[in-house]
């Protein structure tokens, strides 16, 4: 069983550093692995990088993120992965790892997402070009989100999880007003899932949305924003399916390695 | 027109000030309920839930403002989901 601790939309400032820290000191007796569904930031300065760098620093389990829009508000989106990189944090962007958890191989598939809507109630490429480039957009991110889950699969992991900050499916949006569903995610990213394949796929951004949902193909869907949670962090025990853990590698360490999906 | 009749709009510029500003909040939902307006949803600290209520109360200056807006628990979970 792997043990997977998800947070999103912490949005940490200059002046929030701390306030989760107390909770994420004793994350490694509860969890195997730490995810953060973006939106980590409140402006996407590379100073409110270096607030959340700390925050989740030498917390002795791996952790990987994918960046939300707020994390691109300054146009710093690379200063506040190079601040996450630098403490450990692997973020990832079209892209998946592979992680060595008590011998089994977890793969995280990861990108930002974006928006768009569900199926029958969607925007589509046509007409003006910021029409077109918004829908593109979105479809190269569910690309990537389902070359690296392919790959993951490729790469035997036993458990696999898709990471996105935008939804994927609608069900995790119940409580956001539905006019502005094609703000909150697609159903490309979760038709990516389904295609790809995976275990769990977890999200943020929509803050008063609720924390359940699954996609058609019965994926199970996880709402992590910290508001919907009203926790520091959830977490999830996802059982290892048997044939798929790699023999080796025990112990707590856990060793990460890209697999890049492009 | 009354303070009434241009609410709507009153409120779209409260939502924009507050995803443009210092604060960045786009995560509450503020509704017109009758003649007053309503600000709910979650926020990050005490001091982002004074900085929302003082521009709106700026920005929706006439308008009777109602409010429940709460500050987001960082305590760990006291229990994990098992997913079969
Ligand atoms: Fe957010
Ligand atoms: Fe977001």
């Amino acid at each position: 069983m792997i043990r997977v601790a998800a947070v999103g939309d912490i949005h940490l400032g200059p002046g929030s550093a701390g306030t989760l820290r107390p909770a994420f000191e004793s994350l490694h007796e509860q969890a195997d692995l730490l995810l953060l569904a973006g939106d980590l930031t409140r402006h996407g300065t590379a100073e409110e990088g270096e607030v959340v760098a700390g925050e989740v620093a030498g917390l002795g389990i791996p952790v990987v993120a994918v960046l939300g829009n707020h994390d691109y508000q300054s146009d710093q989106e690379a200063e506040v992965a190079a601040a996450l990189d630098r403490v450990g944090v692997t973020v990832l962007e079209g892209e998946g790892t592979v992680l060595n958890i008590r011998g089994a191989r977890v793969g995280v598939a990861g990108t930002k997402g974006f928006g768009g809507g569900f199926a029958g109630r969607s925007g589509g490429e046509f007409g003006e070009p910021e029409m077109k480039d918004f829908i593109r957009y979105t479809r190269r991110c569910a690309d990537g989100l389902r070359k690296s889950l392919t790959m993951l699969a490729e790469a035997d992991c036993a458990v696999r999880i898709a990471l996105t900050h935008y939804a994927p499916v609608p069900d995790t949006l119940a409580g956001e007003p539905l006019e502005i569903y094609p703000f909150l995610g697609s159903y490309l990213l979760a038709e990516a899932v389904d295609e790809g394949g995976a275990d769990l796929a977890v999200h943020g951004h929509a803050h008063m949305g609720t924390e359940h949902g699954m996609t058609s193909e019965g994926v199970r869907v996880r709402n992590v924003a910290q508001p919907v949670i009203g926790r520091a962090f959830a977490v999830y025990h996802l059982p290892v399916h048997a044939g798929g853990a790699a023999a080796g590698g025990g112990g707590v360490k856990a060793g990460a390695d890209a697999v890049g999906a492009h | 027109m009354s303070a009434a009749d241009t609410a709507e709009y009153r409120i779209a510029h409260l939502r924009d000030r507050l995803a443009s500003e210092d604060i960045a909040e786009l995560g509450i939902r503020i509704e017109q309920r009758g003649t007053s307006v309503m600000l709910y949803g979650t926020v990050a600290s005490d001091d982002c839930r004074a900085e929302i209520l003082r521009i709106a109360r700026e920005e929706l200056a006439g308008l009777p403002l109602r409010e429940d807006l709460v500050v987001v628990c960082a305590d760990a979970p006291d229990h994990p989901e098992e997913l079969s």
